[in-house]
């Protein structure tokens, strides 16, 4: 135990020492050559990183110091990166006059020799651009190190800033495969399948967009049972005989659903701020968009309320039922199974409306797709987007249409019939309808439907959005 | 903005208030009197009518009126049929009982106690559980089943147990002959079948009187003899106090102790069916029921 810690503690003073050597060598090594820049290009397909093990080109600069007199530069790249294949290209500069001079490059896999033909003179600044070069395939940050030759002695090069790169991964791999390929080539050849299709676009916006499309579904199916809490108060609200409270719901409805969510967006991102309440974007996101959803929501369980009949408040009443175990026993069940249809279609609503929210930088769908075409100028994450909201809302669409015609023909008597209790039932005079061709309903019948054989002929809630 | 609503309610209090003369042991007697040859109900000595309306007045909007003057006595176990041309008030008159209508002027007494204008939620629906109603379009609750609409009403108003609702509402499907049907939902059930679990629905409750609006109108012809047979049985066997409003003419003639005949919001007619079918006094009586055949 004690041995250990003044194991470490004899680590440590020599670290010091390292260091304390390090800083005393270092600025006394003169620099003939410094190092002034050490840049990629991009070769991202759509953004701005440069990518490992795909072709690029290096940019390096550095200026001749006092006393010197340059014929060669080596640069060192670490293992992994090639400048075989590279051509290079190389200026020297006085100020900004061009001096002339024939260079030669040698690239041998990591390194680069460059041979100038005159010395480059103090001031001078010389700059190289590497064409067609690869940095090592598994990314990271990348130092420029080397050395050059003045007056026949070799000294090493300090080395560069850093390079970030990215890792070279396999999607950056199906990218290149698809960039080689003839037929993706003869398709981004077409102006409008190039434009809105491009395939490599297409695959990386699938990756790039999916967080986008996570906040999209997390704000909406969170804010979404606070909407139809928020809305079934508002609509009992609505429904109340006392005057002031019916008031107060028609106010909020009507502000609602009579404002665009755009503004209602930019009320509540800029306005809290401002009232120096701040919220995380993604929860006041919710907040928005439960609070819109509700007042529409309010409408539609209103509507559906009042769609069922006046005779079940009364049967109900008959049997001593007051209005809360009334609203709560008999109503509301009934009026869940009306408005399932509608407020799915309200959910795909606010689902989309949550695009809206990329006007104020919650970073959705909208706001993903938006920042990779600006980047690459290409439509195709636009559609990729679209895509992504399918993906959602399609099959809820189809589950629209599928409960309604449930509903349709279970209120109308086709559904499975349990089976008789007592075998020998006392033989009826009297028939139960026949079973209607319920499975097949179209989807005018099926809105019609509701309650068709029964008692009350209402229709289904009509979407109020 | 108080005072006025106060003075509003004072007011409606006062037009219902049971004048002094209507003392229950005196109006007893009268009503026993008026009524004694116009019914082939028993009278027990010293019997009280279970619903006595005194000049029943009722006006929808403040200008259609409905009911002019209606009085009527209903006995313990008396089956009363209400005949009449449609709009004579015979279905208001009969909601008013209930206070599904809210009766203008006038009072309803059931067993003794004004129903008319100054109940409390509470107490309305207390006196609903006593009158259980039968409607012309069923009103099944279409999410349960034949089974829950019987129970529904016994669990979340009596608060009884599942298991006691359970056995009550088969022994009532049972009775009206729908005991294979009690899994069934409405929607899966014939007219004649939905108006059954309405009445079995309604008697699960025990009340003290049955209302039926119209209880067959609604129904084919070949429907309505399964619905009248159980009323039949109901009065013949559950001597249960029933007020029918009914355009069945033989159900009346066989079933009832009294047949009341209205027109235009007052009754112009009433005694034994006998009386009213075979010898109407009244010719516009006569007229209906000749049109009817």
């Amino acid at each position: 135990m004690h041995a250990g810690s003044s194991n470490r503690l004899k680590r440590l003073v020599a670290a010091f020492a390292a260091l304390l050597v390090a800083l005393v060598l270092v600025p006394s090594q003169a620099q003939a050559l410094t190092t002034e820049k050490a840049t990629a290009r991009p070769n991202e397909d759509g953004g701005s990183g440069v990518i490992g093990g795909i072709p690029t080109r290096l940019t390096w600069e550095g200026v001749v110091e006092d006393g010197e007199s340059i014929t060669s530069v080596t640069l060192t790249l670490p293992n992994g990166a090639s400048f075989d294949n590279s051509t290079t290209k190389v200026t020297v500069l006085d100020n900004l006059t061009r001096i002339p001079n024939d260079a030669t490059a040698t690239p041998s896999g990591n390194t680069i020799a460059v041979k100038l033909s005159d010395p480059a003179k103090a001031g001078y600044k010389l700059r190289l651009e590497i064409e067609d070069m690869t940095f090592p395939s598994e990314g990271g940050d990348v130092v420029v190190n080397g050395s050059y030759e003045s007056a026949g002695k070799t000294q090493e090069l300090a080395p560069s800033k850093p390079i970030a790169t990215i890792a070279n991964t396999w999607l950056q791999q199906m990218v290149s495969f698809l960039d080689a390929q003839p037929w993706v080539q003869a398709w981004n050849s077409n102006q409008f399948l190039g434009m809105f299709l491009k395939p490599q676009l297409i695959l990386t916006s699938l990756f790039s967009l999916f967080p986008g499309w996570l906040v999209c579904l997390g704000i909406v199916v969170v804010a979404y049972p606070f909407a139809i809490l928020l809305g079934l108060v508002f609509a009992l609200m609505k429904l109340s005989k006392f005057r002031v409270v019916r008031a107060i719901a028609v106010v909020y409805i009507n502000v609602l659903r009579g404002t665009p969510l755009f503004l209602q967006i930019y009320i509540m991102f800029f306005g809290l701020p401002m009232m120096n309440i701040n919220i995380d974007n993604n929860v006041l996101g919710v907040i928005v968009m439960a609070i819109n959803s509700s007042a529409y929501l309010a409408e539609i369980f209103r509507a559906g309320i009042e769609s069922i009949p006046t005779g079940q408040y009364e049967a109900a009443a008959s049997l001593g039922m007051g209005r809360l175990m009334t609203m709560v026993n008999i109503i509301l069940p009934q009026t869940v199974r009306r408005v399932i249809p509608t407020v799915t279609s309200d959910f795909i609503m606010a689902f989309k409306d949550t695009s809206l929210l990329s006007s104020v930088g919650v970073m959705e769908l909208m706001m993903f797709s938006k920042n990779l075409t600006s980047v690459t100028g290409n439509m195709t994450p636009y559609v990729t987007a679209a895509i992504f909201y399918l993906i959602v809302t399609l099959p809820l669409i189809k589950v629209v249409t599928i409960i309604e015609k449930r509903i349709a023909r279970s209120e109308r008597g086709g559904g499975p019939r349990p089976k008789a209790k007592v075998a020998d039932a006392k033989q009826d005079d009297e028939q139960t309808p026949a079973e209607p061709e319920g499975a097949e309903a179209t989807l005018a019948s099926a809105l019609s439907a509701p309650f068709r054989a029964g008692t009350s002929v209402f229709g289904g809630v009509a979407d109020v959005r | 903005m108080f005072d006025k609503a106060k003075a509003k309610v004072e007011a409606r209090r006062e037009a219902h208030r049971v004048p002094p003369a209507l003392d229950a042991e005196q109006a007893a007697s009268e009503a026993h009197e008026r009524d004694k040859g116009l019914t082939k109900h028993h009278f027990e000595p010293h019997e009280h009518p279970c619903v006595r309306i005194e000049h029943l007045m009722k006006t929808f909007d403040g200008e259609t009126q409905v009911l002019t003057d209606v009085n009527l006595t209903v006995w313990p176990g008396e089956v009363v049929c209400v005949l009449g041309p449609s709009g004579s008030g015979k279905s208001t008159m009969l909601r008013c009982i209930n206070l599904l209508e809210t009766p203008t002027a006038g009072h309803i007494l059931i067993e003794d106690k004004e129903i008319t204008g100054h109940l409390v939620t509470k107490e309305v629906n207390k006196l609903r559980q006593n009158l259980g109603m039968v409607f012309q379009s069923f009103n099944l609750f279409p999410n349960l089943t034949a089974k829950g609409n019987v129970m529904i009403g016994q669990t979340k108003v009596l608060k009884k147990s599942k298991a006691e609702a359970e056995a009550e509402a088969l022994k009532q499907l049972d009775a009206v002959g729908l005991l294979d049907r009690a899994d069934f939902k409405p929607a899966q059930l014939s007219g004649g079948q939905q108006q059954r679990v309405a009445i079995a629905r309604a008697v699960a409750m025990h009340p003290d009187i049955l209302l039926f609006d119209e209880p067959t109108s609604a129904l084919d012809p070949e429907l309505v003899r399964g619905v009248l047979d159980v009323m039949r049985d109901l009065a013949e066997n559950g001597g249960m106090t029933m007020i029918v409003v009914t355009h069945e003419m033989g159900f009346a003639r066989e079933v009832a102790d009294r047949v009341v005949f209205m027109e235009g919001g007052v009754v112009v007619e009433q005694g034994t069916p006998e009386m009213v079918f075979d010898n109407p006094q009244n010719p516009r009586t006569a007229q209906f029921l000749g049109s009817i055949g």
